[in-house]
């Protein structure tokens, strides 16, 4: 059986599937991870960010630092509705 | 011919498809990424109804490029017709419902008025007492992020060129012509320049030494933790500019129509999830209990008298395709597919009503 690296444990992602994205094109960050759904799990891509932009790096030849962190989306930590909803009177 | 298009959104996109199915030589300019307008941060409601009878048809046909498009490109849109409902909390706002249903009737859309009540049918946990009334029309949710790839995907296909991270700084004009547009430093000659630069569309149009202007509007959404299938059609309350709807994944997609901004910026407010989270836990009580895990904005622009701006202008060879508003993914195809055809023949009296001739700007 073929090894299965898997880079994004949340969304069950391997490196192959994240390198394949890349060679059709969506190979800026913004793209790839919309692309794949890779970072956009449970963890929000605390676990495999890194991996990506690693990858991304190295199948692109930029650094790291020219593709640049994904813009962190609010509210890091998940809120519920009800404590929103009772967060303001009218 | 060659025609370079500015912005890869829904309007830009879906125009460069066209022309190149026409054989056109075209190239797309978009300043970061492809879905980082609008389009890609966009709720994908698709509706059939709206009080404009030239929008009704312009959703019905956008409907038909979609559905065609996806086949053709070999991408699926992920477009799910479970219908739309607009909900009302006063009679005033009902009676727009009821105006909107009597246009969508005389152009053979299937659209009705229901009660409270009768929301019950298609969102069981619905609560009938958050609202005086409601209608239901045709239509659904489609997903935002396969309809631009899918386009892009058969724009490529047909040897469109599609450049990221590309702005475009400078239109370069002779004698009242275009002649082409500076991006990164670089020349690129055109004889068309196309504005699709959504909510940048004052920007661009400046670049041109043409006056246009649109309004610029923010909207923000958030997204929940996935659930089971649960809710099926598209809501969304016209008087408070609340909507919500489940997306493939399962996670319930909401947000709150825009207001008017400055310039485009898209920062994501506090006071938004707490609005947000008290009307849609209004209409649906169940949803109390969920979690939001991501929010986000986006910015679109929109012309004064709220018409699309599509067409020729005062300087040859620049074109319009701005002002798509909060309905513009139920309306851009249509009106691109009709766009193309007034850049390759000159003319195109379908679309005469849009002409940013109209606008009658002075500078
Ligand atoms: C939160 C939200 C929810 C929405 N929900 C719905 C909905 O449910 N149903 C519906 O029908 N519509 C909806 N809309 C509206 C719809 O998304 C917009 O009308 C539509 O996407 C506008 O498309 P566009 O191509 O004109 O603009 P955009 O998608 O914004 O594309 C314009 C592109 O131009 C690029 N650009 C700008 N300036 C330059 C430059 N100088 N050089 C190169 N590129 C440039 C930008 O980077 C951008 O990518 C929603 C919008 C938002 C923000
Ligand atoms: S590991 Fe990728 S989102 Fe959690």
């Amino acid at each position: 059986m073929k090894s299965r690296k898997i880079v994004c444990r949340c969304e069950d992602i391997t490196e192959e599937e994240i390198i394949h994205a890349i060679e059709e094109g969506y190979d800026d960050i913004e793209s790839l991870k919309r692309y794949t759904g890779a970072t956009t799990g449970a963890c929000q891509g605390k676990g495999c960010l890194m991996h990506i932009l690693r990858i991304l790096s190295q199948k692109t030849g930029k650094s790291p630092e020219e593709i640049g962190i994904t813009t962190q989306r609010p509210p890091v930590n998940p809120v519920p509705f009800y404590v929103l909803a009772e967060g303001e009177k009218e | 011919m060659r025609v370079a298009i500015i912005g890869s959104g829904i309007a830009g996109i879906s125009l460069a498809y066209f022309l190149a199915r026409s054989g056109i030589d075209v190239v797309v300019f978009e300043k970061r990424y492809p879905l980082y307008g609008a389009s890609g941060r966009s709720s994908g409601g698709i509706t059939l109804q709206f009080d404009k009878p030239e929008f009704v048809d312009l959703a019905k046909e956008s409907l038909k490029i979609y559905d065609r498009v996806q086949s053709e490109v070999g991408f699926n849109f992920l477009y799910r017709h479970d219908g739309y409902i607009k909900v009302a909390r006063n009679r005033e706002d009902l009676e727009k419902l009821e105006k909107e249903v009597r246009v969508a009737k005389t152009k053979g859309v299937k659209a009705k008025i229901i009660e409270p009540e009768d929301v019950k049918e298609f969102v069981p946990d619905f609560n009938p007492d958050a609202i005086e009334g409601a209608s239901y029309s045709e239509g659904g949710v489609i997903f935002p992020w396969p309809v631009i790839w899918g386009f892009a995907k058969g724009c490529k296909e047909m040897g469109v060129e599609i450049k990221k991270m590309s702005e475009v700084s400078e239109i370069i004009i002779e004698k009242g012509f275009v002649k082409g547009v500076k991006v990164n430093g670089e020349v690129y000659k055109a004889d068309y320049v196309v504005n699709a630069a959504g909510a940048w569309s004052n920007e661009v149009s400046s670049l041109a030494g043409v006056g246009l202007d649109n309004r610029i509007i923010k909207e923000e959404v958030c997204v929940s933790e996935s659930l089971k299938p649960y809710l099926d059609p598209y809501i969304l309350d016209v008087s408070t500019g609340v909507y919500l709807s489940q997306s493939v994944r399962g996670e319930i997609v909401g947000g709150i129509l825009g207001s008017e901004v400055e310039k485009p910026e898209t920062s994501s407010t506090f006071e938004f999830l707490t609005k947000y989270a008290k009307r849609a836990s209004e209409l649906i009580p169940k949803l109390k209990g969920l979690t939001i895990l991501r929010q986000w904005a986006g910015v679109y622009d929109v012309a004064k008298d709220e018409i699309p701006v599509v067409g020729l202008t005062s300087v040859s060879g620049f074109i319009q395709f701005n002002g798509l508003g909060k309905f513009g993914m139920c309306i851009a195809p249509a009106l691109a597919k009709e766009l193309a055809i007034l850049i390759i023949r000159g003319e195109n009296r379908k679309i005469e009503k849009f002409s940013p001739l109209r606008l009658k700007i002075h500078h």
